[in-house]
């Protein structure tokens, strides 16, 4: 009996194994590497060979100008596309929660964007930006302004113009998560509140935006996760520019740690992204534990 | 919440706000039809002679079907060797409890990739691996093993495990049942895991970017060779960036079910 016990409690471990072992070597191992790296000195090309400097990356990056800018616009970058996301998202599907011809289909093309290869559709969005040709500012001008800005080009307008493209990739994922949250919603108090007189703002304010809170932490979260993680379309769309208009911190992560070959401080700014990054998701955790 | 029939008002809002989602699709479909005479047209032109010479440039190009190739093999590999492993993986995690895995993949879903990609970069550079498939294989499963361990167990919990008491009784091992039970009886789902995790490693970019070399470069970023400093070949563009994300377009509509929660799950962002 006890030999079976023994034997049974391996199985879910001998399973997971193969598993375990590939993840410790592709994720586990490295990330224990980035740890060491962060502490030294490392160049690639270079023949010196690593150094142990301690905690120098880490202190060095407080009076890093250029990673100190790129933070505050990552988090400028997913402040705008959380506050832009998450209404939008949520209106969609209100729409999207009624009845009418076509519905279904609308669903199932909502998931285009978000599953379009990012780099490709980056680059078609840099042709419809274009500053003289493009589509977007035809259509900005046929709406009666004369003077559009230059989009990428722009050092102002750049950044927002790439939380658009990024909320055209994203915002139909909030809108299908908030979809089947709604889905999931009791009928009872809607029926109860509409025989009590409540008007529809009403029953929006005080019935679905609370039920529907923790939905939307959960998009909120993942969001969070992604737009702080930013990169592929900055780095296809702008390269970070003009200047570093728009360099995102994961964008002056690659350029630092695999273009100017700082393998030390680059592993260092590494680390605080994925700090920032649980952080977030940990404190959007408390949040939601808090709501449900 | 019971749903209620939209007003047309609502309803045709709805069909325009999805629509303008769509645009840019039908506008790089559009433009890959475009000679570069067309594209330089302002205002720009919406009926116009549609030429197939943009795909005929794309494809002349060896190389384009080359990336092509990659990119299908490193997809293929992630996926399959993400099912091989994630499967059984899955089955633990559904079965018992499996702290340590749990703990891993929710780490490989918050970490910014660039996070893996500079130790691994090192790695594979002492291993002479960069520019293989192997090292674009392995670090794709990154993202395509936690997504499929993620989505099985989702699909493996609604099996009934009276099904596999039954097996195990009649004397099949655990691997027996894996084999025998749970794989036909989630056969949908493992073919919806697998569609989402070929995208995800199909639409990456990032670590082919660094990885790959001019030979094994992935279609994401080949794609980026058609614009230059000064001239972007606009009509190429279109055509390429049209045929690299039409067979993601397609296979998604298939999988249209599972797409959220596949992208929940996974780590498909940076």
């Amino acid at each position: 009996m006890a030999e079976r016990r023994a034997r049974r409690n391996l199985t879910p471990l001998l399973l997971s194994l193969p598993a375990l072992v590939v993840m410790a070597a592709v994720m586990g191992f490295p990330l224990l590497y980035l740890c060491f790296m962060s502490l030294h000195r490392w160049s690639m090309v270079g023949f010196e060979p690593p150094r142990f400097i301690g905690l120098h990356n880490f202190t060095a990056l407080v009076d890093d100008e250029r990673f100190t800018d790129s933070l505050w616009r990552t988090l400028l970058f997913t402040a705008l596309g959380v506050a832009s996301n998450i209404p939008a998202g949520l209106g969609i599907a209100l729409l999207l929660n009624q009845r009418f011809f076509g519905r279904n289909l609308l669903r199932a093309l909502m998931i285009l964007p978000m599953v379009a290869t990012p780099a490709a559709m980056g680059l078609v969005w840099v042709v419809m930006l274009d500053p003289t040709l493009g589509i977007v500012r035809f259509m900005f001008r046929a709406i009666g302004v004369a003077n559009p800005p230059l989009w990428l080009s722009d050092p102002f307008w750049v950044l927002p113009t790439l939380v658009f493209v990024d909320a055209w990739m994203w915002t139909p994922m909030v809108a299908l998560i908030c979809f089947a949250g709604l889905a999931a919603l009791p009928a009872e108090p809607f029926e109860a509140a509409r025989v009590d007189g409540a008007s529809a703002w009403q029953r929006f304010r005080f019935i679905t935006l609370p039920l529907l809170m923790p939905t939307l932490l959960v998009a909120v979260m993942l969001r969070v996760m992604d737009l702080l993680k930013v990169i592929d379309i900055v780095y296809v769309m702008t390269g970070g520019g003009p200047g570093h208009a728009s360099e995102t911190i994961n964008v002056y992560n690659y350029l630092v740690a695999l273009s100017y070959d700082r393998i030390g401080y680059g592993a260092a700014v590494a680390l605080v992204l994925f700090a920032i990054v649980l952080l977030c998701t940990v404190a959007l955790v408390h949040a939601r534990r808090r709501t449900a | 919440m019971r749903q209620r029939p939209a007003t047309t008002l609502t309803a045709l809002a709805s069909w325009l706000i999805v629509l303008a989602f769509m645009a840019p699709f039908a506008w790089m479909v559009l433009g890959s039809f475009k000679t570069t005479l067309d594209f330089l047209a302002y205002p720009p032109v919406f009926v116009f002679r549609p030429t197939l010479d943009n795909y005929r440039q794309v494809f002349a190009d060896n190389s384009f079907l080359r990336y092509l190739m990659n990119s299908t093999i490193v997809a293929a590999g992630a996926t399959s060797i993400g099912l091989l492993l994630g499967i059984p993986a899955a089955y633990a995690l559904a079965r018992w409890r499996q702290t340590a895995l749990g703990i891993l993949l929710l780490a490989a879903r918050m970490a910014p990739g660039i996070a893996f990609l500079i130790p691994l970069f090192v790695m594979f550079l002492q291993l002479h691996l960069v520019g293989s498939y192997t090292s674009l294989i392995l670090s794709h499963l990154i993202f395509t093993l936690p997504l499929t361990v993620w989505m099985m167990v989702s699909f493996i919990e609604a099996v009934p495990r009276e099904i596999e008491q039954a097996a195990l009784i009649d004397g099949c091992s655990v691997l027996g049942v894996i084999l025998r039970v749970i794989v036909p009886l989630t056969a949908q789902g493992i073919a919806a895991t697998s569609i989402l995790a070929f995208i995800a490693s199909w639409n990456n970019f990032l670590f082919a970017l660094v990885l790959a070399n001019d030979r094994t470069k992935t279609l994401p970023v080949a794609v980026l060779g058609y614009i230059g400093y000064n001239s972007i070949q606009w009509g190429t563009l279109m055509a390429a960036a049209t045929f690299i994300t039409l067979p993601v377009l397609v296979l998604a509509m298939c999988v249209q079910r599972y797409i959220v929660r596949g992208l929940v799950s996974g780590a498909v962002n940076g």
